[in-house]
This record gives C-alpha cells, sequence and structure tokens, in this order.
C-alpha cells in the first residue's frame, strides 16, 4: 500500500494524524496543566533563593572552613561571582535555567547537570523499590482484610497500619538496622552497590531502605485500598449482580470490587509521591545511599544555592509531572473516561 | 394453613384463561411461608417483611405492588440471600421443593443465577462499569455451564439477540457506558437469562427507563417468559402495569400482604382500601410517567416498631376503633382473594 502511495499522500496522512491529536482532550490537558504549573515551578524557586539567603553563612565561608580570615573570604567570594547583590544572582540563574543551563555547583565547580545525573538513578530507583514493595504488601493483605470485614486479618491489618502511621521512618529504619544488620546480619546497614556491579548486590543493597521508605506507605495503601473495598462490597449494585450470577466472594472481591478500586489507588500512589520524595531525602542521607536527597543536604550544608535550587526544581517538576501522568493514566485505563461519556 | 388449598380455587377464578397449567397436578415452583425480615439499625430493629405467604407456579407470572418501602425488594433479595450482614430471615421458601431459607452462602450460589435470576430497576449502576457487558454475560454462563470461552462468547451473543439488542456481535466488546439505558437494561435480562432460570424476578426492571424503553422492555420480559417458560416476578410500585400481564397480584404494606388475587379478580373486586387508593393512583397519560405517586394522605408507617392494629389505620379512611386496636389477619375471604381488612370495600352485589 505504502509503495503505490505517493510520499505526498504519506505527509498529508502525517499532517492530519497530527492536527488530531493536537485537538485530542487528553493533548489539550497536558498542554493546560503544563501552562498552569509554570508559576508553581518559579515560586518554589523563589521560595528556595529566600530560604537561602535568609541562612547564615555563605558557600566561600564553608568551602573555606571556620578559620578563614574576612579577606580570604571576600577573596573567593569575588572569584565565585558571589559578591553580586543576591537577586542578581538569582535573576542570572532563573535566565540559565529558562535556556536550559542549570549552571554549576558553586562547591565543586562541577555542571549541576552533571550532578543530577549521578545522582538521580539512585533515588528513582530507590522510590521505585518502595512503591513496589509497598503495594506488593498491600494488595494481597488489603484483600484479605475486606473478604471478612471485622474478622482476624481485618483486625490486625489495622493495627499494623497504625503502628506504621505513627512512627517516624528514621526511626523505623534504624530498627530495621538495628534488627537486620546487626542482630542478624544480613543485609548491608549501609552503602550502595550500582546495578552495573551486579542485581543481587545492588537489591540488597536496597532492600532495607526501601522498606523503611515503603512500609508507611504500604500501611496507608492498606487502609485506603481495604476502606474502598470494604465500601463497594456494601454499598454497589454491581457487587450485587455479581453475587445475584452465583459468581463465589472471591471473584466478586477481586475481578469486580478491586478492578474499580484501581483507580482511586492510583490516584493515591500518584498523588503521594511528593511525601515518598520528602521521606528519601532523610532515608538516602540514614542509608548513605548517594541519591539525590543526601546531594540535597550536602548542597544546603555547603550553602550551595546553584545546586539547592535546581535540585528543589527538579523534585517540583518530578512531582507536578507525576500528577500528571497519574491524571493521564486514569484516562488511559478507565474506560469511561478514555471513551468519553455518552448518556443515555 | 387456610391458604394451603389456594392454588386450587386461585387458578379457578382465573376465568378465560385456560391455557395455565393446572396448578392442583402440580407442586408450586415457588412457596414462600411466614417470611420475616428484620434489620438491626444501630439499637434498633426495622421490621422490613412481617410474614409474607405467597406461592408460584411454573410459567406464571406474580406482580408484587407496593409504595416504596413497603419491603418489595428485601423480601425478593432474602429468596436469593442477598441481604447484608444486618438482616435476619426467618420463615421458609422452598424452590422446587428445596428450602432456600438457612442454606450455606456456597450451596445458595449453585441457585443464584441457575435457578432464580434477579433484574435490578437502575441498570446503569448495575453492570460493572470497568468490564466489557460480554465479558459480564459470559461469567453469568460460565459461572453454572461448562463452557470453555469461545462456547460461552457465542452463547452470550446468542443471549444478547435474543433480548433484541442490535448489533450484538459489536456490542459484546463494547463497555456500559456506550449503551443506552434501555440497552443497559437488556444487557441486564440477558445476565439473568444466562443459564436458563426457571425463576425471573425483575424489581423495577423498568421504573428507571423512559416510558417508550419502559414499554419496550416490559414486552421483551413477557415474550420472553412465554418463549422459555419461567416464571416470572414483577416488582413495581404501579399497580397499573400489573394489570396487563400479571396473573396474580399482591399488594404489600408496610412489609405485609395485604391483598392478594388473580388480576382479573382484584381488578374486578378490589377490598383492601389501600389497593383501591393504589388504584386510583394509576398514573394516567395527562399526568408524567414518573411523578409521585399521591396515594393516599400521609406517610408509610415507621418500620421499627411492630404497630398493634392495622399498619395502614392512620391512613384509612374507613379505619374504626377495631382497626387501631387488632391487627386484620390477612386469609382467604372469598375463594381465591385473600385480604387483610376489618372493614373491605363493598363493590356492591358480588361474592
Ligand atoms: N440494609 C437495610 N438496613 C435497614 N433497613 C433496611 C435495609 N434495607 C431495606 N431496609 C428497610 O426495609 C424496608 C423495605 O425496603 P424495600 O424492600 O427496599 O422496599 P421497596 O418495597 O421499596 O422495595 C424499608 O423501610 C427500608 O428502609
Ligand atoms: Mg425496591
Amino acid at each position: 500500500m505504502s509503495t503505490s502511495t505517493p510520499a505526498l499522500g504519506a505527509d498529508r496522512r502525517v499532517s492530519h494524524g497530527l492536527a488530531r491529536a493536537l485537538r485530542s482532550p487528553s493533548l489539550r490537558l497536558i498542554g493546560r496543566r503544563l501552562a498552569a504549573a509554570i508559576p508553581v515551578l518559579w515560586g518554589v524557586t523563589l521560595l528556595t533563593f529566600l530560604v537561602l539567603n535568609i541562612m547564615p553563612g555563605s558557600a566561600a565561608q564553608q568551602l573555606l572552613g571556620a578559620d578563614a580570615t574576612p579577606e580570604q573570604v571576600r577573596q573567593l567570594e569575588a572569584e565565585l561571582n558571589l559578591d553580586q547583590p543576591a537577586w542578581v544572582r538569582y535573576w542570572e540563574w532563573l535566565q540559565g535555567v529558562v535556556t536550559g543551563d542549570l549552571g554549576n555547583s558553586i562547591a565543586s565547580g562541577q555542571p549541576v547537570t552533571t550532578i543530577i545525573g549521578q545522582r538521580l538513578p539512585v533515588s528513582v530507583e530507590l522510590v521505585l523499590c518502595a512503591i513496589i514493595v509497598s503495594l506488593a504488601f498491600t494488595v494481597p493483605l488489603a484483600l484479605m482484610a475486606a473478604r471478612r470485614p471485622n474478622g482476624i486479618v481485618d483486625r490486625l491489618s489495622m493495627v499494623l497500619s497504625m503502628t506504621g502511621l505513627s512512627i517516624a521512618n528514621y526511626v523505623f529504619a534504624l530498627v530495621l538496622v538495628v534488627v537486620f544488620a546487626v542482630i542478624f546480619p544480613v543485609l548491608p546497614a549501609i552503602g550502595f552497590v550500582p546495578l552495573s556491579d551486579g542485581l543481587l548486590g545492588n537489591l540488597r543493597s536496597l532492600i532495607l531502605p526501601a522498606i523503611a521508605i515503603g512500609f508507611p506507605l504500604f500501611c496507608f495503601y492498606t487502609r485506603f485500598l481495604r476502606g474502598d473495598l470494604v465500601e463497594q462490597m456494601r454499598g454497589e449494585d454491581y457487587v450485587v449482580t455479581a453475587k445475584a450470577k452465583g459468581v463465589g466472594p472471591w471473584r466478586v472481591l477481586i475481578r469486580h470490587a478491586f478492578r474499580n478500586s484501581l483507580f482511586g489507588l492510583l490516584t493515591i500512589v500518584g498523588l503521594n509521591l511528593g511525601t515518598l520524595i520528602g521521606a528519601t531525602v532523610i532515608i538516602e542521607q540514614i542509608f548513605a545511599l548517594p541519591g539525590i536527597g543526601q546531594e540535597l543536604l550536602q548542597a544546603i550544608n555547603n550553602r550551595d544555592a546553584v545546586v539547592v535550587q535546581a535540585i528543589v526544581l527538579l523534585l517540583a517538576v518530578v512531582v507536578v509531572v507525576a500528577n500528571l501522568i497519574t491524571d493521564l493514566l486514569y484516562a488511559v485505563l478507565d474506560p469511561r473516561i478514555r471513551y468519553g461519556q455518552r448518556s443515555a | 394453613m387456610s391458604t394451603y388449598g389456594a392454588p386450587h380455587s386461585a387458578a379457578a377464578s382465573v376465568s378465560g384463561d385456560g391455557s395455565r397449567p393446572s396448578p392442583s397436578t402440580t407442586m408450586p415452583l415457588l412457596e414462600v411461608r411466614d417470611l420475616w425480615v428484620r434489620f438491626r439499625q444501630g439499637d434498633r430493629q426495622v421490621w422490613a417483611v412481617n410474614g409474607l405467604s405467597y406461592e408460584l407456579f411454573g410459567g406464571q407470572t406474580l406482580a408484587i405492588i407496593g409504595e416504596s418501602g413497603s419491603g418489595k425488594t428485601v423480601s425478593s433479595r432474602a429468596l436469593m440471600g442477598l441481604l447484608p450482614e444486618t438482616a435476619t430471615v426467618t420463615g421458609s421458601a422452598r424452590f422446587d421443593g428445596e428450602e432456600l431459607l438457612g442454606l450455606s452462602d456456597q450451596e445458595m450460589r449453585q441457585h443464584r443465577g441457575a435457578d432464580l435470576a434477579m433484574v435490578f430497576q437502575d441498570p446503569t449502576r448495575s453492570l460493572n462499569p470497568t468490564m466489557r457487558v460480554g465479558n459480564q454475560i459470559t461469567e453469568a454462563i460460565r459461572t453454572h455451564l461448562p463452557l470453555d470461552r469461545r462456547a460461552a462468547r457465542e452463547r452470550a451473543i446468542e443471549l444478547l439477540r435474543l433480548v433484541r439488542l442490535p448489533s450484538p456481535r459489536q456490542r459484546f466488546f463494547e463497555y456500559p457506558h456506550q449503551l443506552s439505558g434501555g440497552m443497559r437494561q437488556r444487557v441486564m435480562i440477558a445476565i439473568a437469562l444466562a443459564a436458563d432460570p426457571k425463576l425471573l424476578i425483575a424489581d423495577e426492571a423498568t421504573s428507571s427507563l423512559d416510558v417508550t424503553t419502559q414499554a419496550q422492555i416490559m414486552e421483551l420480559l413477557l415474550d420472553l417468559q412465554g418463549q422459555l417458560g419461567m416464571a416470572l416476578i414483577m416488582i413495581s410500585h404501579d399497580l397499573g402495569l400489573a394489570a396487563s400481564f400479571a396473573d396474580e397480584v399482591i399488594v404489600m404494606y408496610a412489609g405485609r400482604a395485604v391483598e392478594r388475587a388473580s388480576t382479573h379478580q382484584l381488578f374486578a373486586h378490589v377490598r383492601m382500601p389501600y389497593t383501591e387508593a393504589l388504584l386510583e393512583a394509576i398514573p394516567r397519560i395527562e399526568r408524567p410517567s414518573h411523578s409521585p405517586l399521591p396515594v393516599t394522605p400521609g406517610r408509610p408507617p415507621d418500620l421499627t416498631t411492630l404497630p398493634v392494629g392495622c399498619p395502614f389505620e392512620p391512613r384509612c379512611s374507613r379505619a374504626r376503633d377495631t382497626c387501631r386496636e387488632t391487627s386484620p389477619p390477612f386469609e382467604e375471604q372469598e375463594p381465591g382473594h385473600w385480604w387483610a381488612c376489618w372493614y373491605p370495600c363493598d363493590d356492591g352485589g358480588s361474592g
């Protein structure tokens, strides 16, 4: 077919497809959401900048140490271009960001993009592991709890969740280290093995931090999913229809209620990503994982405004994009949205 | 029990309709005896169904009529074991000779869909929005029949054709929201018919549809009933609906039967003042179809206490002291005609 069609036809087909894509509701949704995100992102960088300026100490001071004379500090500040007014530096940085240049670290002189490139994969892997671990336990436990509300599994899961939600994640992390690295030394307490050094070692180094982040998530997701499932089993007419067919209770729960709960769960996971990223900053520090969170803390210590602002901006972008992807996934998965509502 | 001899005389009174199987020679398909359902609600009880009895023969149509809240849905769901755990059900319901009440959920599942099937009021909420309609039908088929995927799909398409859904092969793959309300109800009927039930319970199956669609679905149900030889329980708040198709009518009030007769006999000689009020409230053409029924002044009774007298007494224009003091028994007062009333309406020269 394509051999007999001249290039012109193919061209027209492409442009036709493009025009249709531009008119598609999901693309317009993306466009609108991204446009709305710009002021938010800008506000985030401005706030970071203001906070960094209120903090005592300067990058030059941190680099030279406490013994440095004011003369030496002033000289280094001039070298690093830090003697200009703060808002001028912010303005220059912002201009760079708009053109895609995140600048160089004040402390090390390395391009910020290089630093992020090294650090980001570790954090992404950690976050993914945490989500996978939490969901892997949430789904079966919530299903069992919802099968018999107020039954033994439901009560136990309730106690477990309440414990998990009331314990700080760094405390829980330390408990994990004591149990699995000190009392039963089966897993490494700290440090990171990159994926290039073997999958097993890599996963072993991520298990404890992933659990430390994933456990409170698991508790939260389990409460949500269990509640949603029970509500559907009690209140939804299509559950009655399924029962009236003679379908067994597990099948009603999984094929009917759970299927409809998935959308809500997905939303919760997506919206929760901000909290999750916040947790990685502390957990990376505890387990000495060379991720983006560890870099952020280090940069704050160094008063390395360029790196701090870039990372804060990056995390804000991730949260915005994650929320957008959640909405889009929802649209892809939910047939009601996928086909557009058509009422009787 | 006086009601036991009923089928005989009831059949005799269905005058001019000789096509029915003679009930005297067969056992009823469904025999409900003294059915009580109450719900726990906080520290109170809701007395939803209070001593309901009736029987239904294979291939027959029974209409259960009553205002909203009179216990129609609860009494029929009790038969299928579809009530929430807060419900306490007592009495007896024999289906094909087998007692249904007290069966375990697993035993009950063998009957649900296979022997008794149900069509609900709101087809939009009764279909799973995230499943293709075809799969919702094949699920019902494969729960009871030993068919593989392909055979089940062919049967599902056959069922969609049976309920007169246009282009069934395409519709099989669509989601509920892609169908109109009437089409969804057709799908619900297809699901109910998936395993050839002997009894179909249609609980306000047309109430949420517009008038034209209502008539089409009604007609479809009656055609299918004739074609497949099922018994049909048609639940409605609209007595006028019953007039056109049912063999027998039960009128419910406050969880009990207050009048029961063959359709013919009921419309010829209404006895119970409540039925009369319902009859007067049959929607006329000039009135919009689902405007609230101006049945009779007053509200349905509070079901959290059992009344001493007749539950309809506060709203009844014929009520006297007796009605407040003692509840009238529901008895066969004329051959084939049951009612519960101390001072029944008199149509002048019948009986
Ligand atoms: N789960 C429940 N808990 C408490 N009361 C209920 C429950 N389900 C129904 N009822 C009550 O039972 C009575 C009969 O309801 P129902 O059978 O649905 O009436 P209808 O005749 O309109 O179908 C109503 O008063 C209703 O409030
Ligand atoms: Mg009802």
